[in-house]
């Protein structure tokens, strides 16, 4: 049989997609839901959106995605020690153009999805990328905020989430969030949970060791496999140089990501330390912590083309700076997690 | 760029802590300096690469030489903090007050920002003490309370007017403990619930006449806590901390956006329960010293009516230095 008159499969959940997922993962022979755009993700992580079909037909390694445009509505939290305020925020995934060459929603996708994303786990990254703009200064939402302030506050919201997830903010509104998390009793739960104050640590601390570290290395080696270019690619086109030294800069800046580039992609095996030769453990979990500060650098170059794109030329000199600072990041990061061991120089 | 922190050691005598920041040309992110002692220089390594686990900035690009300049006893820990505050200060990441920093802290629990405590006793006013009745995190240098304790606790600044040579910042830090919840149900009176530690009966009575009309304006926060009160200094007169005061609630409370690094506030009002901010006195000399103190990150809030008659130049100022200005009219969301 050709299989020519089979029916497509339905997508598992399809009716999910636009609620509570956002995007979804097809197999081959998965009929396309409708009204939701698809994004094929090739072995090599190149991404493209096929015309819409009937059926889906994936080659060999590749993946598939269907997402729902949106528009989403969610409540962020801006500040980890503020759990009552919040922004009320709905974001649009951006689809019009299915021949425009990159998305950045898709290289997303390709490079921090596996399987279902969901609407929380979505919402949980953009709210970590807000918290950890806020605090490093390249947002501003102080207290008793004017509104030249919140104007300000919201081009750059616009900025960073298009930037580092390819979304677009339609609404954002300050929202009192005290009727559904009260911080009263989330406190006298914190009392219950460990009567003794000492002992109440954030859970992300020790989340990492307890994860299998090779998985946290393939992911984060995925993600700067893809997301390299990208970055170049922003930093090409959103830093225009003002001035002959700041063009210096830009081509030294690249030259080394260039490098990084190379780097990323001639990684060697986490558990080998030669070929053939397994490599302990603790130097294991020392190459996976190199990587996974590799991909939070990666977070901070994304958020900072975002600054660079709206900035004014005479503000340019300390968010090159800033470029630099990441980039020699990511330098010690990816020689970290290169090397097999390493001897502490004083 | 270089930085010193001092501690006071069991015997009486300063333990001077030097901290240089210098381009780190391949070589290792912190190195520490100790008179002959290994064991010292291993913990001193140890304490300050757990505290750098608290910053979100990361700079690849320098070395930290901390040095210290005499050996404490083998069991001593309370250089600690003095440690980790060195190598803040070389790194701008803290601007401390004006002259030599003393502090004296240790903590188990570094890499949460936290300080256990302090062992030294009677030590001179201006040390920072750590511990749950001084510093308790990090975070409190610039008065944000803890994410993970089961208090919370907030610190906001106002300009105290002594006549010029003398005006300086004061804190105020509100800490709040939920009320259990079966108590909620008596409607107990809100002002009962606050406590204002060593101060006189009518600084207590303003600051809760305060802290209560503003959580009516709020709308939530009556009846859910217990909250306690403490100021950096008693000698001060007049009632320009209450806009900090409230402030410093709304913070703790989980129901502000945060600065940065410090809120420092002037204001008072005859309606803190409709939220309104009145203007205070003493506008140039308060302008001046704000010029001098604000650091990198600051939010200064003043009243309204202050906004026409600023000084020339008085926001530009505090752009350069990296703070923020605002005059407000009324407290709360935009």
């Amino acid at each position: 049989m050709l299989g020519l008159f089979k029916r497509a499969t339905p997508v598992a959940d399809a009716c999910e997609l636009g609620r509570t997922a956002v995007a979804l993962p097809l197999y081959s022979g998965c009929g396309m839901p409708p009204g939701c755009p698809v994004v094929v993700v090739d072995a090599r992580g190149c991404t493209r959106r096929p015309a819409p079909a009937k059926r889906i037909e994936l080659r060999e390694g590749e993946l598939a995605f269907a997402f729902h445009p949106g528009p989403y509505t969610v409540d962020l939290q801006p500040f980890a020690q503020a759990p009552e305020i919040g922004l009320r925020t709905s974001f649009a995934i951006d689809c019009a153009d299915p021949n425009a060459a990159h998305h950045r929603f898709d290289l997303y996708l390709a490079s921090e999805v596996a399987g279902r994303l969901g609407l929380d786990a979505l919402a949980g990254a953009v709210e970590a990328a807000l918290q950890r703009e806020l605090r490093e200064g390249g947002l501003a939402l102080p207290p008793c905020a004017t509104i030249e302030e919140w104007n300000a506050f919201r081009l750059g919201l616009n900025q960073l989430l298009y930037m580092r997830f390819g979304l677009t903010v339609d609404d954002c509104v300050p929202v009192d969030l005290g009727a559904s998390r009260d911080y009263a009793a989330m406190l006298a739960a914190r009392v219950q949970a460990c009567p003794t104050q000492a002992a109440a640590a954030p859970a992300r601390v020790c989340a990492f060791d307890a994860a299998e570290p090779t998985l946290v290395d393939a992911r984060a080696l995925r993600r700067l496999f893809l997301e390299l270019p990208g970055v170049m690619c922003g930093l090409r086109l959103a830093a225009l140089p003002s001035s002959p030294e700041q063009f210096r800069q830009q081509q030294a800046l690249l030259q080394r990501l260039d490098l990084l580039c190379v780097g990323a992609s001639t990684m060697p095996a986490l558990g080998l330390a030669a070929p053939g030769q397994p490599l302990h453990i603790d130097e294991q979990l020392r190459r996976a912590r190199h990587s996974r500060r590799a991909t939070a650098s990666l977070d901070e170059a994304w958020a900072l083309l975002a600054r660079l794109k709206g900035a004014n030329p005479e503000l340019l000199a300390p968010l090159y700076d800033d470029c630099d600072r990441i980039v020699a990041n990511l330098e010690t990061d990816c020689e970290g997690r290169r090397c097999a061991r390493v001897e502490e120089a004083a | 760029m270089s930085a010193e922190c001092r501690s006071i050691l069991a015997d009486g005598s300063l333990l001077t802590v030097t901290a240089t920041r210098r381009p780190r040309a391949g070589r290792a992110d912190v190195k520490c300096q100790a008179p002959g002692d290994a064991r010292l220089l291993e913990r001193m390594q140890e304490v300050v690469r757990l505290a750098r686990h608290t910053e979100t900035r990361f700079d690849s690009r320098d070395q930290v030489v901390i040095s210290i300049d005499r050996v404490p006893g083998a069991l001593e820990r309370d250089w600690e903090l003095a440690v980790v505050l060195a190598d803040r200060l070389a790194r701008g990441l803290w601007q401390g007050p004006h002259g030599p920093v003393v502090a004296n802290g240790w903590s188990d629990a570094w890499h949460l920002g936290r300080i256990e405590g302090h062992a030294v006793r009677d030590a001179p006013v201006g040390t920072l003490l750590g511990g749950a009745d001084g510093l308790a995190h990090l975070g409190q240098l610039s008065g944000h309370p803890d994410r993970a304790a089961s208090v919370s606790s907030a610190r906001a600044w106002f300009p105290l007017h002594a006549g010029g040579a003398a005006d300086s910042l004061c804190w105020v830090e509100v800490s709040v403990h939920p009320l259990p919840q079966e108590r909620n149900d008596c409607a107990a009176d809100e002002e009962q619930t606050i406590t204002v530690p060593g101060q006189d009966a009518a600084r207590q009575l303003a600051v809760r006449q305060a802290l209560a009309g503003a959580r009516e304006f709020d709308g939530r926060g009556a009846g859910r806590w217990r909250t306690t009160v403490r100021f950096g200094d008693t000698g001060f007169q007049g009632r320009s901390f209450e806009l900090a005061l409230v402030l410093a609630d709304r913070m703790a409370r989980g129901r502000e956006f945060l600065p940065r690094a410090r809120l420092i506030a002037t204001g008072q009002s005859q309606a803190w329960h409709a939220g309104r901010v009145d203007t205070v006195e003493g506008l140039e000399a308060k302008c001046a010293l704000l010029l001098r103190e604000a650091a990198p990150g600051d939010r200064i809030l003043l009243p309204q009516a202050w906004q026409a008659a600023l000084p020339e130049g008085f926001a530009e100022g505090l752009r350069a230095l990296g703070a923020s200005v605002a005059c407000v009219e009324r407290i709360g969301m935009i």
